[in-house]
């Protein structure tokens, strides 16, 4: 190959790397322009909405709350608590004891006053068997909760058991160990008592980071800012991704994913979908992009809805191991999904969904850090060849640092305008430095555990769902 | 190269893409500093209202304390009264401290009754908020409609009845649930008439809070549904519906029969609730006699009238049953023999073959 052919090459390829980081700013902006709006439309009909009516009717439909436990014995009985004190009129609480080697199931018979029930589970969808049973309170106060213990199946399986035991028409499917507002049930059921000619299948909520946040009898009752670097970073990345970025999805009914820490769905699509995939580490995504799925081939006009209200806090990890884990495993759920629903993928018989949502997931988030890594290694070649134009290099660095610094900024915005969660004196100063030092502390650690994810999905099948621990919540 | 030139003349010098990524990079750092700079003004002007807020809510509370328990049975405004409204005449012009008055108002209206309430009114209308409140109405931005029809819902302003009514079929969706709102609040039942002439749907929201609206009335003599049960606006027939069951509609059953024929599948489904919650025995037979005309949701619904409803000559329609498919009108109809015939569906454990129908028929007995 001569020099010539070489530096054609070198060419496209600045072309390809310049054309992708310019989409993938362009597609930044519009989005977060799409949820300033939609977020100022939220605010604006739900200024005078009365919710005391919907808390406290009978007609108000059922919700039952799903939320699988594995090993929770530490926290289990006060998040179980936390769940029994939502102000919704219309709801109950399954927590499925996911096979725990633990004391879990104990410790709750003792605290809740738990008898074993007569029970059939009519099994909808196929999931491991019932271990010791299920179980209901003598006592009349928890007479909302029902404890079943199962074989271990994963979290989705036991939330499987859960879609097979609930009456509810709706299911709210949360981590156990996450802190739901009281008011959670009621502003997320909003969506689907709203719609009149489209029907909501699913809704998600914001989700935010809990981490050194004062929580007494199963309530938020101070929130902080952490003094952990790396959680401090995660806050900022939540706040971008959902104001900025879910919002907008939620306004282009373009939601392919809905946290698995807490959402609603309609049971009956849900149950006809064939509930949570087993075999993927990412079934909060899978289960939404299959409903979605479900909808456009019956035709149907349908919405995932997006609420921005600070409704869900949950713990983040706190050390680098854990965060890595983590995201490897977010990774590994996104190349799941998109592979296995790959059909959708530009095809115009699924409309947006299909030309849009997963084009945009596939090229920006499935491949982004594919793309981040080439470039990387691209560029230590040009430094080795000595085809490095630093002016260039320099300017657009620094151009790139810029803008997402001031990404961050708008974020940070976003949140004080609007639900303005970290009141305290010196916070807004504290994030701004954040805003400068994220894109070092964080983003380097998403980079390599997308790649390990990467290599995992493809080198290591048998890893699943890795290790998540949890130092629990401050509870006073 | 680039170290020997002066700044400037290397900026210069530079290709145009590079000096426009330096011009952005410079507009993006200047925009970054003010937007932090803002930030901390912002923020600090945000814990200022709330402090103020707090301050100013205080201060209005026990202006109007003062001012309810200071009057007399008369009801005229004596000086005191007159000073209080004065103040409060002069902050109702600032839009932030008019939003907290209204505010403490409305929750003072909650725990008072009577002439209280009635003074509470009256305060509404010297002080002038009732002014800001009808002028919201001829807002062009659907918000502030709302809001405004919210308010006077809020107050029982029943006056401004004829300007609020216009706004029952306006193109959004959230006005017109606050115009509904105010016609049921401040005219119980007579304010359902808007349902007569309801062009768009009515969200399963709007008919929740519109019949919690209409429970914490005393009087709850119903006007007739029956034009509503017969409305082509499916919404409207589901509200009526529930409307029938809440308030025992016992009159209404024959109506409730023609729309066990209607197009709408969750409107067949919703009457055949109702008439089992009326003890519709007529409702059954004709059921029963069109069973598999029927789809599986209404069938499944239909084994819950029955259950309710069932007497012993259902009992070889029902044994037709025992081993469906379906887990719920299985679990149903053995449910139903067990109470019919306790005999035979104790008989049923030594014919059963399959271990899900046994463990079935093992969890009715324990029921």
């Amino acid at each position: 190959m001569d020099t010539s052919t070489v530096k054609i090459i070198l060419q496209i390829l600045h072309y390809l790397f310049f054309g992708y980081a310019f989409l993938a700013i362009v597609s930044y902006i519009i989005l977060s322009i799409i949820s300033g709006k939609e977020t100022l439309e939220y605010l604006k009909k739900n200024s005078f909405v009365h919710y005391k009516d919907i808390l406290s009717s009978a007609m108000s439909p059922s919700i039952t709350i799903i939320a699988p436990a594995y090993n929770e014995s530490l926290n289990v009985v006060e998040n179980v608590r936390s769940l029994l004190s939502n102000h919704y009129v219309n709801y109950n609480v399954i927590i499925v004891n996911d096979g725990s080697k633990d004391d879990s199931l104990e410790k709750l018979i003792e605290a809740y006053d738990l008898e074993k029930i007569d029970y059939i589970v009519n099994e909808k969808i196929k999931t491991k068997p019932l271990r010791a049973g299920v179980f209901k309170s003598k006592n009349p106060a928890f007479e909302k909760l029902m404890v079943v213990d199962k074989e271990n199946g994963g979290k989705a399986d036991a939330l499987n058991m859960g879609l097979n035991i609930s009456k509810s028409k709706y299911v709210a499917c949360i981590d156990v160990d996450c802190l739901l507002l009281e008011d959670a049930l009621q502003k997320m059921i909003k969506p689907f008592l709203d719609e009149t000619n489209t029907r909501v299948i699913a809704a998600g909520g914001v989700i935010r980071i809990a981490n050194s946040c004062i929580i007494r009898g199963g309530k938020l009752i101070d929130v902080n800012l952490p003094k952990n670097l790396l959680v401090q970073s995660q806050i900022l990345e939540y706040l971008r991704a959902f104001l900025l970025g879910r919002m907008a999805w939620s306004r282009l009914n373009g939601l392919l994913v809905i946290s698995g820490a807490f959402g609603i769905f309609d049971k009956e699509i849900a149950i006809a979908v064939g509930g949570y995939d087993t075999n993927t580490v990412g079934e909060d995504m899978e289960i939404i992009v299959r409903m979605r799925r479900y909808m456009e081939e019956k035709n149907e006009k349908y919405r995932v809805s997006y609420i921005p209200d600070p409704l869900c806090w949950t713990e983040a990890p706190d050390s680098y191991k854990i965060f890595i884990s983590q995201r490897n495993r977010w990774t590994r759920g996104t190349i799941e999904t998109l592979k296995k629903h790959r059909k959708i993928g530009f095809n115009p018989k699924y409309g947006s969904f299909g030309m849009l949502s997963y084009p945009y997931w596939l090229i920006f988030e499935r491949l982004a850090p594919i793309i981040e890594v080439i470039g990387l290694i691209y560029f230590a070649i040009l430094i080795v060849l000595q085809e490095v134009k630093w002016e260039y290099a320099l300017a657009f660095l620094v151009l790139s640092y810029m803008f997402s610094v001031l990404f961050s900024i708008i974020a940070i915005y976003s949140e004080e305008l609007t639900f303005h969660q970290y009141k305290k004196k010196g916070t807004g100063i504290k994030l701004v430095l954040l805003s400068a030092l994220e894109p070092f502390l964080l983003h380097p650690f998403i980079l390599y555990a997308a790649i390990r994810g990467n290599f995992d999905y493809f080198f290591n099948k048998k890893k699943k769902w890795g290790s998540m621990v949890r130092k629990g919540l401050v509870t006073v | 190269m680039i170290d020997n030139l002066p700044l400037s003349a290397n900026f210069n010098e530079s290709p145009l893409l590079i000096q426009v990524a330096w011009i952005a990079s410079c507009v993006l750092l200047s925009v970054i500093i003010l937007l932090s700079i803002y930030l901390k003004i912002m923020r600090f002007h945000l814990r200022k209202k709330d402090k103020d807020n707090a301050q100013f809510k205080n201060e209005y509370e026990a202006y109007l304390i003062e001012y309810l328990y200071s009057g007399d049975t008369t009801g005229k405004i004596n000086e005191l009264q007159d000073s209080i409204i004065q103040k409060l005449k002069a902050s109702v012009s600032i839009k932030s401290k008019r939003k907290i008055i209204i505010s403490v108002l409305y929750n003072l209206m909650n725990e008072v009754s009577g002439e209280m309430s009635v003074s509470i009114k009256q305060l509404y209308y010297n002080t002038g908020l009732i002014n800001y409140a009808l002028k919201r109405l001829e807002s062009k931005r659907w918000h502030i409609i709302a809001k405004g029809i919210g308010e006077l819902t809020r107050f029982k302003i029943d006056e401004a009845h004829h300007k609020v009514s216009k706004f029952v079929n306006h193109p959004r969706s959230e006005v017109r649930k606050e115009t509904q709102l105010y016609l049921v609040s401040l005219f119980r039942f007579e304010g359902l008439s808007f349902l007569n002439n309801l062009t768009t749907p009515l969200s399963e929201w709007a008919q929740i809070q519109l019949l919690e609206t209409l429970q914490k009335f005393d009087d709850q003599q119903i006007c007739d549904i029956r034009p509503w049960l017969k409305s082509t606006n499916d919404s409207v027939v589901l509200f009526a519906l529930k409307l029938a069951q809440i308030y025992n509609q016992f009159e209404v059953q024959d109506t409730l029969m023609e729309l066990l024929a209607h197009p709408k599948k969750q409107i067949r489904i919703s009457a055949i609730q109702v008439l089992t919650h009326l003890y519709g025995v007529e409702a059954k037979e004709l059921l029963k006699a069109n069973f598999n005309d029927l789809s599986l949701e209404e069938q499944i619904c239909f084994f819950g009238m029955l259950e309710k409803l069932v007497m012993p000559s259902d009992e070889p329609f029902v044994e037709k049953y025992l081993f469906h498919k379906n887990f719920e009108i299985q679990l149903l109809a053995l449910k139903i023999l067990k109470s019919i015939n306790i005999d035979k569906y104790m008989g049923l454990s030594e014919t059963t073959t399959t271990e899900k129908d046994s463990s079935m028929i093992k969890l009715v007995n324990t029921l």
